[in-house]
């Protein structure tokens, strides 16, 4: 895949216009001084998932399920790269029914780890291959008999990711479900990924992480109503 | 607003682009201290640590009792804790008191002590205490070897090229995991052709990380990571005994370890406990301490951009390096992350450990340019040779590199490639093409090599690994295809873990295999005219920068 610079470049303006806009990153110290945070305790009130119905345990060999982040579509609804996430699950959906599997997604309110997250939906999974996704974009293809750190294909950069790929990562996960011989999503790489975004992405990752709910587990997702 | 053309002018500037958070203890965005970090206090009583840092055994996380179990010298806790922490400071610094003295008397304290013990220090005496404390007499340098496409032939040029410039060890990263066997492999008969006696590393899930190592694949493991609070720890399905446990598994076979922690991971991970990054840090090095490690990396590592976007964010990690080596324990001193936009600051950064030097001041740098480097981006890469060796004879600061030779450059990627071809073709692995080594001898990065066919790599991979291929496979095929020199030095580097001797503090090896550490080659600074000084032949070859005027033909 090339990687489309021109897109990566339009994305990044574009959140940084939108960030510049709403004011949260300030450009003078004086309107927000030292302790200006002290005593703040959270990023966004916690959502009640109060009636949610539990994940079932797949039996369909043709499933992939997705597994999104406790915030995914709620409190966040674009990736750090400003994809908005309704896009990035159609895409991935689409990408798995082109290859003539079945899609299924589930919202992970008990981990924000994306490696347990990919490997809890793969468990889930009649096929027994999931994927994980983060709010902020950051997805792994896992599958349920491998250790919990490894994966079949992980995406660590994701202000990187674009439509594309997350449709080639719906269709590679499909793939493996048929036991295909699948050639990797190719890398991507930003050496300056974590000065501009590590960050961005340790906020949202907060916001994601003070949304779980670990007694609700997994639960049935079908977007924010 | 009427825009300031100077203001505009410094808006466009790299360091505006970095990411800046002001402090919020809440979330852990703070890095010397938080007012929610604990008093230091310790009880012994019949031997039993049962108080640390104002809280009882009863409410111990798994941290604390960790901590107060194995890491801190009973026998020596209320001396200890009972000299002021301003003069464990000052005693840092001065020159008449010996490394070994303060060795002594650190480890008796507790993790709240020594965050106060550095928060009386200022980045220059950060620095002189590094200096004095680094376990190793002579600093050292360690490589990253990876490229975008994981291609096996690439890295072993880059780690030929690598050892000939000067590095003391070598690691490795996959884009595709899968790839590990390969890299492993790629990156040992590389390292030892551009300079027998480099230790080589392969970063990847812990399991297959061991696994390499016990085949002999690998020559040492780093990627142990510890954190400071109980949530993150369990997030990485692990606790400090499991950590303890799988570093005695490396110790069975005769392998170095050493683990990984730094500031911001909790932050990153949503898990701080509100707690300051250094006073989790010191966590980290106490568990490292107790499980036994003979060294750690850290400095913030990859999670440098959450450290450095808060104030004093990098008098942090310069701390926590200080706190690594006051505990006895190797230091290899991160500076292998990308953080900054900024020439400048970058640089600046990585300042505070080349000027005293620490045992790795990299861990590592970039052997290919950034673009390739799969641990997303080093703060130094092969493009800033030139200026690094620059800035080691300016200042006769050894920095662990040295200036080199095109053609000897050629030389030794051209001889990496045609090794681990031969040694594919032996093993009965995918093919390694004569134009695939000619363009990676040449190359810069891999914009500049020619494309594999992935999906037949990993099926090779797959399969060396169920075949149970060893690095005594590759000594064989290396002596069968007629690499004798080269099939001796990995045989060599195989011999060492029936030795040990390379598991001792800060242990390096020679191009004789020849151990030099924190044991046998102690790090005695006590002042001018005293340690480590940059003289003889290190100074000669460090003067010898390309591109100087040669009088003779001006």
């Amino acid at each position: 895949m090339e990687v489309n610079e021109q897109l990566i470049k339009a994305i990044t303006k574009a959140v940084v216009e939108q960030l510049q806009r709403g004011g949260a990153q300030p450009t003078t110290t004086s309107s927000s001084g030292p302790q200006s945070l002290a005593g703040k305790t959270r990023m966004r009130p916690k959502r009640s998932y109060e009636g949610a119905v539990r994940a079932k345990q797949g039996t369909d060999p043709k499933e992939v399920v997705i597994g999104v982040g406790a915030a995914f579509q709620t409190e966040i609804t674009k990736t750090i790269g400003g994809i908005p996430l309704d896009e990035v699950l159609r895409n991935v959906k689409a990408g798995i029914e082109e290859e003539g599997m079945v899609s299924r997604v589930v919202k992970v309110l008990d981990t924000s780890d994306v490696g347990f997250m990919a490997l809890q939906a793969a468990k889930l999974s009649g096929s027994g291959i999931g994927i994980g996704i983060q709010s902020k974009g950051t997805t792994v293809i896992h599958q349920k008999d491998l250790y919990p750190l490894t994966n079949l294909e992980l995406f660590p950069q994701a202000p990187l990711m674009d439509l594309e790929t997350y449709r080639k990562i719906g269709r590679n996960a499909a793939k493996y479900v048929k036991g295909e011989k699948v050639t990797p999503i190719e890398c991507t790489n930003d050496p300056m990924v974590r000065a501009k975004f590590q960050v961005k992405a340790a906020l949202m990752h907060i916001i994601e992480t003070e949304q779980l709910d670990p007694d609700k587990g997994m639960i049935v997702w079908e977007g924010a109503k | 607003m009427k825009r300031s053309k100077r203001i505009e002018a410094l808006d466009q500037r790299a360091v505006n682009k970095d990411g800046f958070i002001d402090e919020w203890p809440e979330m852990g965005f703070v890095a010397m201290s938080s007012p929610y970090d604990p008093k230091p206090s310790i009880i012994v009583e019949n031997g039993v640590i049962t108080e640390l840092d104002g809280k009882k055994r009863a409410d111990f996380d798994f941290l604390d009792q960790f901590i107060a179990d194995y890491a801190i010298r009973i026998d020596r806790a209320e001396a200890s804790m009972a000299i002021p922490s301003l003069e464990i400071a000052r005693k840092i610094v001065d020159i008449q008191t010996s490394r070994k003295e303060i060795l002594e008397i650190v480890s008796g304290i507790t993790p709240a002590k020594m965050v106060e013990v550095i928060n009386y220090l200022n980045v220059v005496e950060m620095m002189m205490g590094m200096q004095k404390m680094r376990a190793r007499k002579v600093p050292g340098n360690q490589a990253h070897i990876t490229n975008l496409k994981d291609d096996p032939v690439q890295i072993a040029a880059d780690a030929a090229e690598g050892a000939l410039r000067g590095f003391s060890e070598e690691e490795t990263t996959m884009g595709v995991a899968r790839y590990a066997p390969f890299s492993a492999m790629a990156l040992l008969i590389g390292s030892q052709v551009g300079r027998p006696g480099v230790l080589t590393q392969c970063s990847a899930e812990e399991a297959t990380e061991l696994e390499l190592g016990i085949r002999g694949l690998t020559t040492y493991a780093e990627t142990l990571s510890v954190y400071g609070t109980e949530k993150v720890f369990i997030d990485g399905d692990d606790t400090p005994y499991s950590k303890a446990f799988l570093n005695s598994a490396y110790a069975s076979r005769g392998l170095k370890v050493r683990f990984t922690s730094g500031a911001g991971s909790e932050v990153l991970m949503g898990s701080s406990e509100r707690k300051s990054m250094l006073y989790l840090e010191c966590r980290c090095l106490y568990v490292t301490k107790g499980a036994g490690s003979q060294g750690i990396q850290n400095g913030s590592v990859s999670c440098i951009g959450v450290a450095a976007g808060v104030p004093a964010g990098i008098r942090e990690v310069m701390g926590e390096n200080l706190v690594a080596a006051l505990l006895g324990l190797e230091c290899a001193s991160s500076n292998d992350q990308s953080f900054s936009n900024s020439d400048m600051r970058r640089t600046a950064r990585t300042m505070l450990q080349f000027m005293p030097g620490t045992d790795f001041i990299f861990s590592g740098y970039a052997a290919e340019p950034n673009y390739d480097n799969m641990f997303a981006g080093s703060n130094f890469d092969a493009e800033d040779f030139d200026d690094y060796n620059v800035m080691q004879r300016d200042m006769q600061v050894d920095g662990g590199l040295r200036p080199v030779t095109e053609e000897d450059v050629i030389r030794v990627r051209r001889e990496a490639g045609k090794a681990v071809q031969a040694v594919f073709k032996y093993l009965g692995l995918t093919e390694v093409t004569d134009e695939q080594v000619e363009a990676v001898t040449y190359a810069h990065g891999s914009k500049d090599t020619l494309k594999r066919d992935v999906a037949s790599d990993l099926m090779a991979a797959d399969d060396m690994m169920k075949r149970g291929i060893t690095g005594i496979d590759v000594v064989k095929a290396l002596a069968e295809s007629g690499y004798t020199k080269l099939a001796e030095s990995i045989l060599n580097m195989l011999k060492q873990r029936v030795i040990g001797d390379y598991m001792h503090t800060a242990a390096i090896l020679d191009e004789n295999f020849q151990v030099m550490s924190g044991v046998n080659t102690p790090n005695d600074y006590m002042g001018p005219g005293t340690g480590y000084r940059v003289t003889g032949k290190r100074w000669e070859e460090i003067k010898a920068i390309p591109h100087r005027i040669d009088v003779n033909e001006f």
